[in-house]
């Protein structure tokens, strides 16, 4: 399909370069139109634009990557069997995994799973790398905290339960197993 | 590997390489077509000659220079004929090459120049591209600057000066651009380490004037 | 009023590093004579976090995240830029199904940017509700990112050899509401911006330079196009599926800063269109191309099978083996051609990864077209030049 090459119309000078006013009123009618529309939808009850924050949260996509999380099974333990991919495949190095043997000597755990999250930028590589489907984007973003050292987050704190990951987990399934 | 650059045949040149050569002749090195890319390889000392050549040849007329940066093929004899290891005093070793795994060995020199010169060019006529390459030794980093034949180049050879050491001699301000002035050394030079740290100039006091050194 | 007669000698002043009219970190170091404009040092490097050194040490897989950071109003086209690159490298043909996408995903990524950088520039001529208009509009174009790869911003969507995540369900009518709705703010915009005349005033005949100049100093983009150059790499080079598209090249012909502001309003209508067609015409079929150099195989099989999962450890470990040898390859980026040069030499990391930044060639002959005129005239120069900090320093 042949490509056009159109020449952008620098529009004549109106009536509005001459009388300064008149572009005002253009300004103010398209202003005016906005905050009518803005009123009307919030009448009805559904904002135009803005979210309250605390109070309200915006709508999440199926997609969102928000921090990475450890999945805990339904016997309280980690999914996850050290076997260091995500250390591996994390461009920014914010994972460190020590890994140690279970009692019976056949599984492996991690014995300290720190992520740094002052490093992470949340690119999601760790969950395409993992072969257990044991560290998931989950959907917190709220990770704000008053010191570096809180920013380091711990095996204990990184572990949620699978059913909260449900979402995301049902996203991967669908992507993953095509 | 059978489809990497330095295996290929050299074989037919691209109808635009076909051209550069007719244009340029014996200036041509080297030259090489791969993934729709060509290349040519001139000697430094006519880097001006040929890119005036490249620029006002009709039916050439390579008028946009898009990039000027530098390759630094340190303890690369010969291309990348096999697998190599790059010495970096921080991590003590990035492994290079599928088949090396543990050995840390400070690469040798080869016989090549360490440094390669990389211009691409466009034409806003006809729309081809042409990457010229030049070797540039480790003793003498010095270049003839092409900012007579683009002024664009300005910028760019002031990043490469900063980035790799390289001086392009008659260069109307060959400053650094995104460093210090005060850093020393090159940082996309390969014995660089990537975590070398240099330490903060202190402002005021005794130190404030000496020059600043890595540890 | 000549210099020295009313005992007056030139005023030499900082305009940045931080100035609130300069959006990327730019200092430039201007020598006045009153309003005018007397000799203009551009400096910039405030934003260098070595790109390029960071990426000889990762493999390419973890260099997609890094680009993202290079123009990050526009993460989704240096994405395409890499990954095309790799590609080319590797010589990878990609499934027409995961073209659609990039093109798709891109196209919106260009009309966040064009937004940002009018609204912005509306802004800091104190032209502030358009600037709300348009951030409304790119936060509904954000939200279109956000349900394709789940992130507004930092997108690391492309992926070599083809795109994370097919289209989420559903999306073909959620993005033509939205193009519906930012296609309306746009027009909104455009009413309140074009035709007025303290706005013209600004804009018409500043920042002048003409074509053959642009092309000297290496401009691309939107910027050469206002010039009168239709050099757009979509038109001349198609990569993708450009070339099956039906739309037009948006060229100005004074090559002043209205032009260039009308260029850039006409290209978000044009990537529109790109958008509509592609949602119209987007074929079935897999979305990563089935090369098992590159592929990381299918999750439900790593859970389940030995070689899959030997497979993954591989190629997490070791990267994606790449040919040795040297490529360059460039996309229309939203300031320009993105160009990616990489050198490989047979591992799996580049061994040279280097960006052919837009803003870096752009910002060259800012110099240029400031010197002689008024101190008012560089905020919509520089703003249309649309300078992004990440990238130009990179």
């Amino acid at each position: 399909m042949p490509v056009g090459v159109i020449k952008v119309a620098r529009p004549a000078p109106t009536l509005a370069q001459r009388r300064p006013w008149l572009a005002l009123l253009v300004g103010l009618w398209v202003a005016t139109r906005h905050f009518f529309q803005s009123a009307f939808l919030f009448a009805r009850g559904r904002q135009n634009f803005t979210v309250h924050f605390p109070e309200q949260r915006f709508l999440q996509p199926p997609a969102m990557r928000g921090m990475p999380v450890l999945v805990r099974m339904s016997n309280g333990k980690e999914r996850c069997v050290a076997c260091g991919l995500c250390e591996w495949a994390c461009p920014t190095s914010c994972i460190t995994i020590f890994p140690a043997e279970t009692a019976d000597g056949v599984e492996r755990y991690p014995e300290v799973f720190d992520i740094d999250m002052s490093r992470c930028m949340f690119c999601g590589l760790c969950e395409e790398a993992c072969p257990e489907e044991a560290i998931v984007m989950s959907r917190q973003v709220e990770i704000a905290c008053y010191s570096r050292r809180g920013s380091l987050w711990h095996k204990e704190d990184l572990l949620v339960p699978r059913d909260q990951l449900q979402t995301r987990l049902d996203y991967l399934h669908r992507h993953y197993d095509a | 590997m059978h489809d990497d650059e330095n295996q290929a045949t050299p074989g037919e040149p691209s109808p635009l390489l076909r051209k550069v050569l007719a244009r340029l002749g014996q200036q041509v090195l080297e030259h090489r077509a791969w993934r729709g890319d060509d290349r040519i390889h001139v000697d430094r000392r006519q880097i001006v000659e040929v890119c005036l050549a490249l620029r006002d040849d009709p039916e050439l007329c390579f008028d946009l220079l898009v990039d000027v940066t530098a390759v630094d093929y340190m303890g690369q004899p010969d291309g990348f004929r096999r697998p190599v290891e790059i010495w970096d005093r921080n991590r003590a070793m990035v492994r290079r090459g599928p088949l090396s795994r543990h050995q840390v060995a400070m690469p040798e020199r080869g016989p090549l120049p360490r440094f390669a010169v990389v211009y691409h060019l466009l034409s806003t006529r006809f729309f081809h591209r042409l990457r010229l390459k030049c070797r540039v030794p480790e003793d003498d980093p010095t270049l003839p600057t092409v900012t007579t034949v683009w002024p664009g180049a300005n910028w760019l050879e002031r990043e490469t000066y900063d980035l790799y050491g390289i001086r392009f001699q008659g260069h109307p301000d060959l400053r650094r651009i995104y460093l210090d002035e005060s850093f020393v050394g090159h940082p996309l030079r390969k014995d660089y380490g990537k975590r070398d740290e240099q330490p903060v100039q202190p402002l005021h006091g005794p130190a404030a004037n000496e020059p600043r050194r890595p540890h | 009023m000549p210099v020295g007669e009313l005992h007056a000698r030139p005023m030499r002043i900082n305009f940045g590093p931080s100035h609130p009219a300069t959006h990327g970190t730019v200092r430039i170091v201007l020598d006045l004579d009153g309003e005018k404009i007397l000799n203009a040092d551009v400096q910039v490097g405030y934003l260098h976090r070595g790109f390029e050194k960071e990426c000889e040490s990762g493999h390419y897989y973890q260099n997609i995240p890094y680009t993202d950071r290079l123009n990050y109003s526009s993460a989704m086209l240096n994405n395409v830029g890499y990954c095309l690159a790799v590609e080319k490298l590797f010589g990878i043909k990609t499934p027409p199904r995961c073209e659609f996408i990039r093109v798709i995903a891109g196209e919106i990524a260009r009309i966040t940017d064009h937004m940002l950088c009018v609204g912005a520039m509306g802004l800091e001529l104190a032209a502030m509700t358009p600037f709300l208009y348009l951030l409304e509009g790119r936060e509904l174009a954000l939200d279109l990112l956000d349900a394709l790869c789940g992130a507004r911003i930092t997108t690391n969507y492309i992926r070599v050899g083809g795109v994370w995540a097919d289209l989420p369900e559903g999306f073909a009518p959620f993005c033509r509401e939205r193009l519906d709705r930012i296609a309306g703010l746009v027009d909104d915009a455009h009413r309140m911006l074009t035709d007025n005349p303290i706005f013209r005033q600004r804009l018409e005949g500043t920042g002048y330079l003409p074509a053959e100049e642009l092309i000297a100093y290496g401009v691309t983009g939107p910027l050469l196009r206002a010039g009168g150059v239709a050099l757009d790499l979509r038109r001349v080079q198609p990569y993708l599926v450009y070339g099956e598209l039906d739309f037009d090249v948006p060229v100005g012909e004074h090559s002043d800063n209205y032009d260039r502001y009308l260029v850039r309003l006409e290209e978000i209508r044009q990537s529109r269109r790109m958008v509509l067609q592609c949602l119209e015409r987007i074929p079935d079929g897999p979305v990563n191309a089935d090369d098992p150099r590159i592929r990381w195989p299918r999750k439900g099989k790593v859970f389940n099978r030995m070689e899959e999962l030997i497979d993954q450890f591989k190629l997490v470990t070791e990267g994606d083996l790449a040919p040795a040898g040297e490529v360059y390859a460039a996309v229309e980026g939203a300031n320009g051609e993105v160009g990616f040069y990489i050198v490989s030499d047979g591992s799996g990391r580049p061994y040279k990864c280097r960006c052919r930044a837009p803003s870096f060639s752009n910002m060259q002959p800012l110099a240029r077209m400031i010197t002689g005129r008024m101190l008012a005239d560089i905020v919509p120069t520089f703003d249309l030049i649309n300078m992004i900090g990440g990238e130009c320093d990179r």
